[in-house]
Protein backbone atom coordinates (compact mmCIF):
# COMPACT_ATOMS: atom_id res chain seq x y z
CA UNK A 1 0.00 0.00 0.00
CA UNK A 2 1.45 3.25 -1.36
CA UNK A 3 -0.81 5.38 0.78
CA UNK A 4 0.11 4.19 4.37
CA UNK A 5 3.86 5.53 3.29
CA UNK A 6 2.71 9.18 2.12
CA UNK A 7 2.09 10.93 5.72
CA UNK A 8 5.44 9.75 7.26
CA UNK A 9 7.42 10.33 4.44
CA UNK A 10 6.10 13.57 4.30
CA UNK A 11 6.71 13.82 7.91
CA UNK A 12 10.45 12.74 6.97
CA UNK A 13 11.07 15.09 4.40
CA UNK A 14 9.89 18.61 6.57
CA UNK A 15 12.08 17.60 9.30
CA UNK A 16 14.84 16.70 6.72
CA UNK A 17 14.58 19.83 4.76
CA UNK A 18 14.47 21.82 8.52
CA UNK A 19 17.77 20.26 9.01
CA UNK A 20 19.10 21.38 5.94
CA UNK A 21 18.03 24.93 6.67
CA UNK A 22 19.13 24.88 9.61
CA UNK A 23 15.84 25.91 11.94
CA UNK A 24 15.54 24.31 15.81
CA UNK A 25 13.01 22.02 14.86
CA UNK A 26 12.20 21.39 18.37
CA UNK A 27 11.74 24.91 19.45
CA UNK A 28 9.61 26.04 16.12
CA UNK A 29 7.62 22.96 16.98
CA UNK A 30 6.37 23.39 19.94
CA UNK A 31 5.80 27.51 18.97
CA UNK A 32 3.44 26.16 16.00
CA UNK A 33 1.64 23.48 18.71
CA UNK A 34 0.81 26.21 21.12
CA UNK A 35 -1.85 27.16 18.92
CA UNK A 36 -3.77 24.54 18.77
CA UNK A 37 -5.33 24.25 21.94
CA UNK A 38 -6.60 27.87 21.56
CA UNK A 39 -8.16 27.07 18.35
CA UNK A 40 -9.76 24.04 19.39
CA UNK A 41 -11.40 25.54 22.37
CA UNK A 42 -12.50 28.66 20.08
CA UNK A 43 -14.01 25.84 17.95
CA UNK A 44 -15.57 24.23 20.64
CA UNK A 45 -19.24 25.72 20.74
CA UNK A 46 -19.82 25.89 17.10
CA UNK A 47 -18.95 22.23 17.05
CA UNK A 48 -21.40 21.28 19.79
CA UNK A 49 -24.23 23.46 18.48
CA UNK A 50 -23.85 21.34 15.00
CA UNK A 51 -24.09 18.27 16.59
CA UNK A 52 -26.83 18.90 19.07
CA UNK A 53 -28.74 19.60 16.03
CA UNK A 54 -27.67 16.49 13.82
CA UNK A 55 -28.65 14.41 16.99
CA UNK A 56 -32.26 15.79 17.42
CA UNK A 57 -32.78 15.29 13.71
CA UNK A 58 -31.81 11.54 13.99
CA UNK A 59 -33.25 10.99 17.26
CA UNK A 60 -36.68 12.81 16.10
CA UNK A 61 -36.66 10.53 13.04
CA UNK A 62 -37.01 13.75 10.92
CA UNK A 63 -33.78 12.49 9.78
CA UNK A 64 -35.47 9.68 8.69
CA UNK A 65 -38.74 11.35 7.06
CA UNK A 66 -36.25 13.61 5.23
CA UNK A 67 -34.95 10.07 3.05
CA UNK A 68 -37.88 8.71 2.76
CA UNK A 69 -39.03 11.50 0.91
CA UNK A 70 -35.98 12.06 -1.28
CA UNK A 71 -34.91 9.12 -2.01
CA UNK A 72 -37.48 8.57 -4.88
CA UNK A 73 -35.91 11.54 -6.38
CA UNK A 74 -32.45 10.53 -6.06
CA UNK A 75 -33.41 7.12 -8.55
CA UNK A 76 -34.68 9.86 -11.30
CA UNK A 77 -30.97 11.30 -11.04
CA UNK A 78 -29.08 7.83 -11.52
CA UNK A 79 -28.34 7.82 -7.80
CA UNK A 80 -28.76 4.15 -6.50
CA UNK A 81 -31.61 4.12 -3.53
CA UNK A 82 -29.52 2.09 -1.51
CA UNK A 83 -26.81 5.37 -0.87
CA UNK A 84 -29.53 7.99 -0.42
CA UNK A 85 -29.04 7.89 3.47
CA UNK A 86 -25.55 8.27 3.35
CA UNK A 87 -25.87 11.26 0.43
CA UNK A 88 -28.19 12.94 2.92
CA UNK A 89 -26.11 12.32 5.86
CA UNK A 90 -22.91 13.39 4.64
CA UNK A 91 -23.31 17.01 4.71
CA UNK A 92 -23.53 17.34 8.47
CA UNK A 93 -21.46 14.54 10.01
CA UNK A 94 -18.33 13.21 9.03
CA UNK A 95 -17.74 9.78 11.55
CA UNK A 96 -21.63 8.83 10.93
CA UNK A 97 -21.11 8.50 7.05
CA UNK A 98 -18.08 6.50 7.59
CA UNK A 99 -20.15 4.93 10.16
CA UNK A 100 -22.80 4.05 7.22
CA UNK A 101 -20.02 3.42 4.44
CA UNK A 102 -19.02 0.82 6.46
CA UNK A 103 -22.67 -0.27 6.69
CA UNK A 104 -22.96 0.06 3.13
CA UNK A 105 -19.76 -2.27 2.68
CA UNK A 106 -21.34 -4.84 4.82
CA UNK A 107 -24.29 -5.36 3.41
CA UNK A 108 -23.72 -5.46 -0.09
CA UNK A 109 -20.50 -6.08 -0.28
CA UNK A 110 -16.70 -4.38 -0.68
CA UNK A 111 -16.95 -5.14 -4.50
CA UNK A 112 -20.32 -4.57 -5.93
CA UNK A 113 -21.23 -1.38 -7.55
CA UNK A 114 -23.05 0.13 -4.97
CA UNK A 115 -20.21 -0.26 -2.58
CA UNK A 116 -17.83 1.59 -5.36
CA UNK A 117 -19.73 4.27 -5.76
CA UNK A 118 -20.35 4.88 -2.33
CA UNK A 119 -16.41 5.18 -1.88
CA UNK A 120 -16.36 7.37 -4.42
CA UNK A 121 -18.93 9.55 -2.96
CA UNK A 122 -17.24 10.07 0.05
CA UNK A 123 -14.49 11.30 -1.67
CA UNK A 124 -16.95 14.37 -3.83
CA UNK A 125 -18.96 15.03 -1.30
CA UNK A 126 -17.86 17.05 1.94
CA UNK A 127 -19.52 17.47 5.70
CA UNK A 128 -20.29 20.81 4.59
CA UNK A 129 -22.51 22.07 7.96
CA UNK A 130 -19.46 21.31 9.91
CA UNK A 131 -16.75 22.94 7.88
CA UNK A 132 -18.82 26.10 6.98
CA UNK A 133 -19.62 26.42 11.33
CA UNK A 134 -15.74 25.28 11.74
CA UNK A 135 -14.41 27.73 9.22
CA UNK A 136 -16.76 30.82 9.58
CA UNK A 137 -16.38 30.32 13.32
CA UNK A 138 -13.50 32.69 13.69
CA UNK A 139 -14.88 35.76 11.29
CA UNK A 140 -17.03 38.72 11.93
CA UNK A 141 -19.04 37.06 8.95
CA UNK A 142 -23.16 36.92 10.14
CA UNK A 143 -24.92 35.55 6.78
CA UNK A 144 -23.59 33.01 4.40
CA UNK A 145 -25.67 34.55 1.87
CA UNK A 146 -25.96 31.53 -1.17
CA UNK A 147 -22.75 29.51 0.21
CA UNK A 148 -24.27 26.61 1.83
CA UNK A 149 -27.44 26.10 -1.03
CA UNK A 150 -24.11 26.55 -3.59
CA UNK A 151 -21.93 23.67 -1.61
CA UNK A 152 -25.03 21.20 -1.20
CA UNK A 153 -25.87 21.79 -5.30
CA UNK A 154 -22.33 21.11 -5.87
CA UNK A 155 -22.49 18.09 -3.78
CA UNK A 156 -25.30 16.78 -5.04
CA UNK A 157 -23.50 17.36 -8.47
CA UNK A 158 -20.81 15.52 -7.27
CA UNK A 159 -22.49 12.80 -6.21
CA UNK A 160 -24.61 12.28 -9.82
CA UNK A 161 -20.86 12.16 -11.70
CA UNK A 162 -19.56 9.84 -9.02
CA UNK A 163 -22.00 7.23 -9.80
CA UNK A 164 -21.68 7.76 -13.45
CA UNK A 165 -18.07 7.45 -13.52
CA UNK A 166 -18.82 4.02 -11.18
CA UNK A 167 -20.95 3.01 -13.83
CA UNK A 168 -18.54 3.35 -17.02
CA UNK A 169 -15.20 2.19 -15.47
CA UNK B 1 -34.01 21.98 15.84
CA UNK B 2 -37.35 23.77 16.98
CA UNK B 3 -38.97 20.86 14.84
CA UNK B 4 -36.89 17.93 16.07
CA UNK B 5 -37.62 18.94 19.54
CA UNK B 6 -41.14 19.39 19.30
CA UNK B 7 -41.67 15.85 17.25
CA UNK B 8 -39.90 14.54 20.26
CA UNK B 9 -42.07 15.84 22.63
CA UNK B 10 -44.86 13.68 20.66
CA UNK B 11 -42.73 10.68 20.96
CA UNK B 12 -40.17 10.69 23.69
CA UNK B 13 -40.15 13.97 25.86
CA UNK B 14 -37.64 11.95 28.16
CA UNK B 15 -34.94 11.58 25.70
CA UNK B 16 -34.74 15.05 24.58
CA UNK B 17 -31.90 16.19 27.21
CA UNK B 18 -30.08 12.71 27.33
CA UNK B 19 -29.49 12.77 23.36
CA UNK B 20 -28.24 16.58 23.44
CA UNK B 21 -26.21 15.75 26.17
CA UNK B 22 -24.50 12.88 24.44
CA UNK B 23 -24.22 14.86 21.73
CA UNK B 24 -22.05 17.37 23.53
CA UNK B 25 -19.87 14.33 24.88
CA UNK B 26 -19.10 13.34 21.66
CA UNK B 27 -17.62 16.43 20.76
CA UNK B 28 -15.50 16.58 23.72
CA UNK B 29 -14.17 13.29 22.61
CA UNK B 30 -13.83 14.43 19.15
CA UNK B 31 -12.06 17.97 20.35
CA UNK B 32 -9.98 16.00 22.49
CA UNK B 33 -8.87 13.73 19.25
CA UNK B 34 -8.96 17.50 17.46
CA UNK B 35 -6.81 18.79 19.80
CA UNK B 36 -3.74 15.96 19.68
CA UNK B 37 -3.89 16.06 15.71
CA UNK B 38 -3.96 20.14 15.34
CA UNK B 39 -1.17 19.80 17.76
CA UNK B 40 1.23 17.76 15.78
CA UNK B 41 -0.23 19.72 12.24
CA UNK B 42 0.40 23.25 13.62
CA UNK B 43 3.56 22.59 14.90
CA UNK B 44 4.78 20.94 11.70
CA UNK B 45 3.10 23.29 9.78
CA UNK B 46 5.28 25.91 11.69
CA UNK B 47 8.27 23.65 10.79
CA UNK B 48 6.96 24.01 7.03
CA UNK B 49 6.50 27.93 7.36
CA UNK B 50 10.21 28.32 8.76
CA UNK B 51 11.61 26.78 6.22
CA UNK B 52 10.35 28.81 3.91
CA UNK B 53 8.97 25.61 1.84
CA UNK B 54 5.32 27.58 2.43
CA UNK B 55 5.95 31.20 0.28
CA UNK B 56 7.61 28.59 -2.17
CA UNK B 57 3.78 26.34 -2.45
CA UNK B 58 2.40 29.59 -2.02
CA UNK B 59 4.51 31.47 -5.50
CA UNK B 60 3.75 28.36 -6.86
CA UNK B 61 -0.21 28.69 -6.69
CA UNK B 62 0.31 32.22 -6.80
CA UNK B 63 -1.51 32.59 -10.66
CA UNK B 64 -4.22 29.87 -9.71
CA UNK B 65 -5.04 31.79 -6.24
CA UNK B 66 -4.87 35.30 -7.71
CA UNK B 67 -7.77 34.48 -10.20
CA UNK B 68 -9.58 32.43 -7.88
CA UNK B 69 -9.62 34.53 -5.13
CA UNK B 70 -8.54 37.94 -6.48
CA UNK B 71 -5.88 38.83 -3.40
CA UNK B 72 -2.18 39.51 -3.57
CA UNK B 73 -1.32 39.21 0.43
CA UNK B 74 1.64 36.55 0.22
CA UNK B 75 0.27 35.98 3.76
CA UNK B 76 -2.89 35.46 3.02
CA UNK B 77 -2.23 33.53 -0.26
CA UNK B 78 0.23 31.14 1.88
CA UNK B 79 -2.51 30.09 4.08
CA UNK B 80 -4.64 28.83 1.01
CA UNK B 81 -1.64 27.40 -0.44
CA UNK B 82 -1.47 24.64 2.47
CA UNK B 83 -5.71 24.59 2.92
CA UNK B 84 -5.70 23.54 -0.74
CA UNK B 85 -2.16 20.84 -0.74
CA UNK B 86 -3.49 19.04 2.16
CA UNK B 87 -6.90 19.12 1.33
CA UNK B 88 -5.99 17.26 -1.56
CA UNK B 89 -3.49 14.63 0.16
CA UNK B 90 -6.80 13.86 1.93
CA UNK B 91 -5.24 15.45 5.13
CA UNK B 92 -8.85 16.89 6.10
CA UNK B 93 -6.99 17.54 9.83
CA UNK B 94 -4.45 19.42 8.52
CA UNK B 95 -6.08 21.57 6.22
CA UNK B 96 -8.79 22.45 8.82
CA UNK B 97 -6.39 25.12 11.25
CA UNK B 98 -5.00 26.74 7.92
CA UNK B 99 -8.61 27.47 6.54
CA UNK B 100 -9.90 29.00 9.51
CA UNK B 101 -6.80 31.25 9.21
CA UNK B 102 -6.75 31.65 5.46
CA UNK B 103 -11.38 32.94 6.61
CA UNK B 104 -9.83 35.38 9.23
CA UNK B 105 -7.38 37.16 6.83
CA UNK B 106 -10.00 37.38 4.09
CA UNK B 107 -12.62 38.73 6.79
CA UNK B 108 -12.93 42.47 6.18
CA UNK B 109 -14.76 43.27 9.45
CA UNK B 110 -17.63 44.48 8.13
CA UNK B 111 -19.73 41.60 8.97
CA UNK B 112 -20.40 40.09 5.19
CA UNK B 113 -19.44 37.79 3.47
CA UNK B 114 -16.73 38.49 0.68
CA UNK B 115 -16.66 36.72 -2.44
CA UNK B 116 -13.15 35.32 -1.91
CA UNK B 117 -14.51 33.49 1.42
CA UNK B 118 -17.22 32.14 -0.40
CA UNK B 119 -14.51 30.42 -3.25
CA UNK B 120 -12.45 29.33 -0.60
CA UNK B 121 -15.76 27.43 1.02
CA UNK B 122 -16.58 25.77 -2.05
CA UNK B 123 -13.17 25.35 -3.15
CA UNK B 124 -12.55 23.12 0.34
CA UNK B 125 -16.41 21.51 -0.24
CA UNK B 126 -15.36 19.93 -3.55
CA UNK B 127 -11.73 19.33 -2.69
CA UNK B 128 -9.37 17.28 -5.43
CA UNK B 129 -8.62 14.45 -3.42
CA UNK B 130 -5.17 12.87 -4.84
CA UNK B 131 -5.72 9.85 -2.15
CA UNK B 132 -8.52 9.29 -0.57
CA UNK B 133 -7.00 7.57 2.46
CA UNK B 134 -9.34 7.05 4.95
CA UNK B 135 -11.61 5.09 2.13
CA UNK B 136 -8.94 3.30 1.30
CA UNK B 137 -8.28 1.95 4.49
CA UNK B 138 -11.88 1.41 5.21
CA UNK B 139 -12.11 -0.40 1.89
CA UNK B 140 -8.67 -2.83 2.96
CA UNK B 141 -10.32 -3.28 6.59
CA UNK B 142 -13.58 -4.76 4.75
CA UNK B 143 -11.30 -6.99 2.64
CA UNK B 144 -12.10 -5.43 -0.29
CA UNK B 145 -9.99 -7.60 -3.31
CA UNK B 146 -8.55 -4.56 -4.46
CA UNK B 147 -9.00 -1.10 -2.20
CA UNK B 148 -6.93 1.23 -3.74
CA UNK B 149 -9.19 0.20 -6.88
CA UNK B 150 -11.65 3.51 -5.89
CA UNK B 151 -8.78 5.90 -6.12
CA UNK B 152 -9.09 6.67 -10.28
CA UNK B 153 -12.47 7.25 -9.96
CA UNK B 154 -12.30 9.68 -7.27
CA UNK B 155 -9.80 11.62 -8.83
CA UNK B 156 -11.52 12.09 -11.44
CA UNK B 157 -14.69 12.85 -10.32
CA UNK B 158 -13.78 14.90 -7.77
CA UNK B 159 -11.90 16.89 -10.50
CA UNK B 160 -15.11 17.59 -12.66
CA UNK B 161 -16.83 18.76 -9.34
CA UNK B 162 -13.71 20.62 -8.71
CA UNK B 163 -13.85 22.62 -11.67
CA UNK B 164 -17.17 22.77 -11.97
CA UNK B 165 -17.44 24.34 -8.76
CA UNK B 166 -15.24 26.90 -9.24
CA UNK B 167 -16.95 28.07 -12.46
CA UNK B 168 -20.11 28.24 -10.46
CA UNK B 169 -19.54 30.10 -8.10
CA UNK B 170 -17.68 32.77 -10.26
CA UNK B 171 -21.09 32.81 -12.11
CA UNK B 172 -22.66 33.26 -8.97
CA UNK B 173 -20.54 36.04 -7.57
CA UNK B 174 -21.25 37.87 -11.43
CA UNK B 175 -25.18 37.77 -11.00
CA UNK B 176 -24.78 38.61 -7.33
CA UNK B 177 -22.46 41.30 -8.17
CA UNK B 178 -25.31 42.66 -10.70
CA UNK B 179 -27.94 42.80 -8.72
CA UNK B 180 -25.75 44.53 -6.04
CA UNK B 181 -25.37 47.48 -8.55
CA UNK B 182 -29.04 47.69 -9.82
CA UNK B 183 -29.73 48.61 -5.69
Amino acid sequence: MISAYIIPVLIIAILIYARVKKIETYNVFVKGAKGAFDLVLSIFPFIVTIMIMVALMRASGLMDIIISVLAPAFGVLGIPIEVSELVLLRPFTGSGSYAILNDIYETYGVDTYISRCASVIMGTSETIFYVAAVYFSQTSVKKLSYAIPLALVLSLFGTIVACLICKIL
Amino acid sequence: MICSVTALIFTEPGIILTEMTNASMDVLRLCAELLAIYTIWMGLLEIVDQTGLGNKLANLLKPLIRWLFKIDDPQTSKYIALNISSNMLGLGNASTPMGIKAMQRLDDGSGVITPAMIMLLIVNATSIQLLPTTVVGLRATAGSTSPSDIIFPTLIATIITCITGVFLTKLCQKIFNKKGAEK
